[in-house]
């Protein structure tokens, strides 16, 4: 079985801080992580490849620095790391991203069995790069996998969140899954897993090295941009029922009440 | 509630006159009495179960230093009972009135009055949650370095009441490396100024460290001036499983002389204190079959030279037969780790409601005997004392747990025996009943367990010149003489 994990670095949540005048998201280095939700899709890669004596490779788009994101991935126990690095990838929406990681993938893993990734990025919050590698690639995507039972022939069982419940699937491979928490707990990386990842040879993989065209990525490749990035306002405009007797309380609860139902929400 | 009425202790029970008084400085809304569902909170701290409580007859929550003065006056000139609080999370009741009278509440003294990056040092209010100071100084890459474990809800009055330790004592030591100055009132009422924004100063007496680590028996902070350190820009955590305790304890003191590194702290957790932790926060993380691990905490500004620090830690600890070592490097990871050690206390109150938590310091060296004998004081009576805490500073938590079969009345009747056994262990070693929880009340006729009645007399000489009246918070840290009646 060959398993493939697609990561991203992210900042540390609550270490962004963005410039409101000039709309720019402000971090360091220090405080980058591997995407939160990633790590339990690294998880389940290291649990398929127990089971069914796997292959797991893992992919990373981003700057030179994101090479600590896949090195956190081999010392979970992953084993071969890429990282897709080049300055003409800078700017790239997801739609180009996804090119670049589906090329990726072809050119490196191109018997792969199942493709796994965290739901969204904890930064850009999309969702969407998941499901367009699967485009790119022609495969199927199941989102939301909250359990893989089994992988048998080639066929994949699965459990997936819906919104008012969840579904057992089964879908045939290669597939790509995005995954939730509820899939696995990460495991923490081990000293000698540490050891082994600063010593591993990560390949560098650029436009050149993957054959697409200047057309294909960065901005040039994006069909979407982002115009503004801006905090959002809460407003909550609450209404007070004030009680002072017996007679203002049922007068409150019928405000409560009227309220409730002018909100569709009894 | 009665005029004038003196009790067997000699103080006044506070009058309706006294309450008038109160009001009439405070205002209605801050003073508490009568009503025992709005005093119970203040009759206990976190201590489990019900043996340490006593209720207050009053509680006040004064907002000023002034306020505060003009209350001690009152106290002291009625001879009623004054009892500071800070946020109630104490282990020692040191909070408790045990002989009732008023209950002085810190909360609302709860602002940063002066952050002063240009000489490192800030300025607070008692009430001030320790965790808020970090939070307030963050941007400035400066830090307070104090850790308590209950970071998220005591008071920075409070950790300065108890000398808190924590966490971190390894590397940057206890509350009181950090403490520069403190405005004070005292328990005659006056407003006094010790110390300030000074590095040195030998301008008479050092009375700064004398108030630190108190109790609340000299005084009421009402200002305190607290140095910030570099905030380093990164952290590891070597999770280290061990075979054994005893394999993983005899590794404490050798891991900064062996591997050449300073860790900020080494914690020990023994099997038992690790999966209940684990049960109570739902945590999947598993230890296999070890014995017992060490959480290993290094820090530092470089990443690189920080790298080379845990290798030459985790290499130690696997040499010294950990059967693996974890890494945990980012905030997310480093948190997991420190919530189910921050964890342990609370977990274990859940599981033995009947228990005693005990707070021993030795030189670090003597861990391994403390842990190997108190293990043997168990066997004898048939019953659990699990181990964990801060084993890089001496500092063990050891947790007496009631047997299965035990009532109440056994419980009580075996606890003084069984602690008298634990506390000669540590008196041979060289160490004390309490490093960071404090005496309270709850240990205070074992003093002479560990110390001579010369250094006892000592402490009455002080407390008597500083409190001639005995009204702050009595019943508290010193014992009355040939009062060791358990």
């Amino acid at each position: 079985m060959k398993i493939v994990v697609l990561i991203k670095q992210v900042p540390e949540p609550g270490s962004v801080q963005i410039d409101e005048v000039t709309g720019t998201v402000q971090r360091r280095e220090a405080d980058a992580v591997v995407n939160p939700i990633d790590l339990h899709a690294l998880e389940s890669a290291l649990r398929l490849a127990n089971v069914y004596n796997g292959m797991t490779y893992v992919f990373s788009m981003g700057p030179k620095s994101a090479d600590f994101a896949v090195r956190e991935a081999l010392a979970m126990g992953i084993d071969s790391a890429f990282l897709l690095s080049d300055r003409a990838f800078a700017g790239s929406d997801t739609y180009a991203t996804s090119t670049i990681l589906a090329a990726a993938i072809r050119a490196i893993v191109p018997d792969f069995d199942v493709i796994l990734c965290g739901e969204r990025a904890s930064d850009g919050d999309t969702g969407q790069v998941g499901p367009e590698v699967a485009a790119a690639l022609g495969i199927p995507v199941v989102t939301w996998v909250s359990r893989i039972n089994s992988w048998h022939n080639g066929t994949l069982e699965l459990c997936h969140r819906l919104e008012g419940g969840q579904e057992e699937v089964s879908v045939t491979g290669p597939a790509l899954l995005t995954v939730n928490k509820e899939v696995g707990v990460p495991r923490l990386p081990t000293l000698t897993g540490k050891r082994r990842a600063r010593s591993a040879d990560v390949p560098v993989l650029t436009r050149q090295s993957l054959n697409l065209s200047l057309e294909e990525t960065g901005q040039k490749g994006s069909p979407t941009s982002i115009v503004k990035i801006f905090r959002p306002q809460w407003l909550r405009r609450g209404v007070m029922c004030h009680v002072t007797g017996g007679e203002s309380l049922a007068s409150a609860v019928n405000q409560l009440v009227d309220h409730l139902e002018e909100k569709e929400l009894i | 509630m009665s005029e004038q009425k003196t009790d067997g202790t000699g103080y006044n029970q506070i009058s309706e006159s006294d309450v008038q008084e109160l009001i009439t400085l405070l205002g209605e809304k801050y003073v508490l009495f009568r009503d025992r569902e709005e005093l119970e909170p203040y009759s206990h701290d976190e201590i489990p179960g019900t043996d340490y409580r006593a209720m207050p007859d009053v509680v006040v929550r004064p907002g000023t230093a002034e306020e505060i003065s003009a209350i001690v006056k009152l106290a002291n000139r009625r001879r009623i009972p004054i009892t500071p609080r800070g946020a109630g999370s104490g282990l020692s009741g040191g909070a408790v009135p045990v002989c009732g009278g008023i209950v002085l509440g810190t909360d609302r003294l709860n602002r940063i009055l002066d952050f002063d990056p240009a000489n490192m040092m800030i300025t607070v209010e008692p009430g001030v949650i320790t965790n808020e100071i970090n939070d307030y100084v963050k941007a400035s890459g400066l830090f307070y370095a104090g850790y308590p474990m209950s970071l998220e809800t005591c008071f920075i009055g409070g950790n300065v009441a108890e000398n808190a330790g924590g966490g971190k004592a390894v590397k940057y030591g206890v509350t009181s490396r950090y403490v520069l100055g403190l405005e004070v009132v005292t328990p005659t009422g006056e407003l006094v100024t010790l110390g300030g924004k000074l590095v040195k100063d030998v301008t008479g007496y050092n009375m700064v460290p004398l108030f630190v680590g108190s109790e609340g028996t000299l005084g009421i902070f009402t200002k305190i001036i607290l140095k910030l350190v570099p905030r380093p820009r990164f952290q590891v955590d070597l999770l280290c499983l061990f075979p054994t305790g005893e394999a993983a304890i005899a590794a404490v003191a050798k891991l900064p002389t062996i591997s050449g590194v300073q860790p900020t702290s080494i914690e020990y957790i023994d099997r038992l204190a690790f999966n209940e932790a684990c049960r109570y926060l739902n945590e999947s993380l598993t230890c296999g079959d070890c014995g017992a691990m060490l959480l290993v905490t290094l820090d530092g500004f470089d990443r690189d030279r920080l790298t080379e620090d845990y290798d030459a830690a985790g290499a130690f600890c696997q040499a010294a037969g950990a059967t693996e070592v974890y890494v945990a490097d980012s905030a997310a990871t480093s948190e997991r780790l420190w919530r189910l050690r921050r964890a342990i206390p609370e977990a274990f109150s859940l599981r033995y409601p009947t228990q005693s938590g005990e707070d021993v310091v030795v030189p670090p060296a003597s861990i391994p005997r403390v842990i190997r004998e108190f293990s043997a004081i168990a066997e004898r009576y048939g019953i659990c004392i699990p181990c964990y805490g801060h084993a890089g500073d001496g500092n063990v938590h050891a947790r007496i747990c009631a047997g299965p079969e035990w009532d109440h009345a056994t419980w009580k009747q075996q606890l003084p025996v069984i602690l008298r056994e634990l506390y000669a262990v540590v008196r041979d070693c060289g160490g004390r009943i309490s490093g960071e929880h404090g005496i309270g009340h709850k240990r205070i006729h074992y003093m002479s367990c560990v110390v001579s009645e010369e250094y006892l007399d000592l402490l009455r000489t002080i407390k008597q010149a500083l409190d001639p009246n005995g009204i702050m918070n009595p019943g508290k840290v010193i014992p009355p003489r040939n009062g060791d009646a358990r």
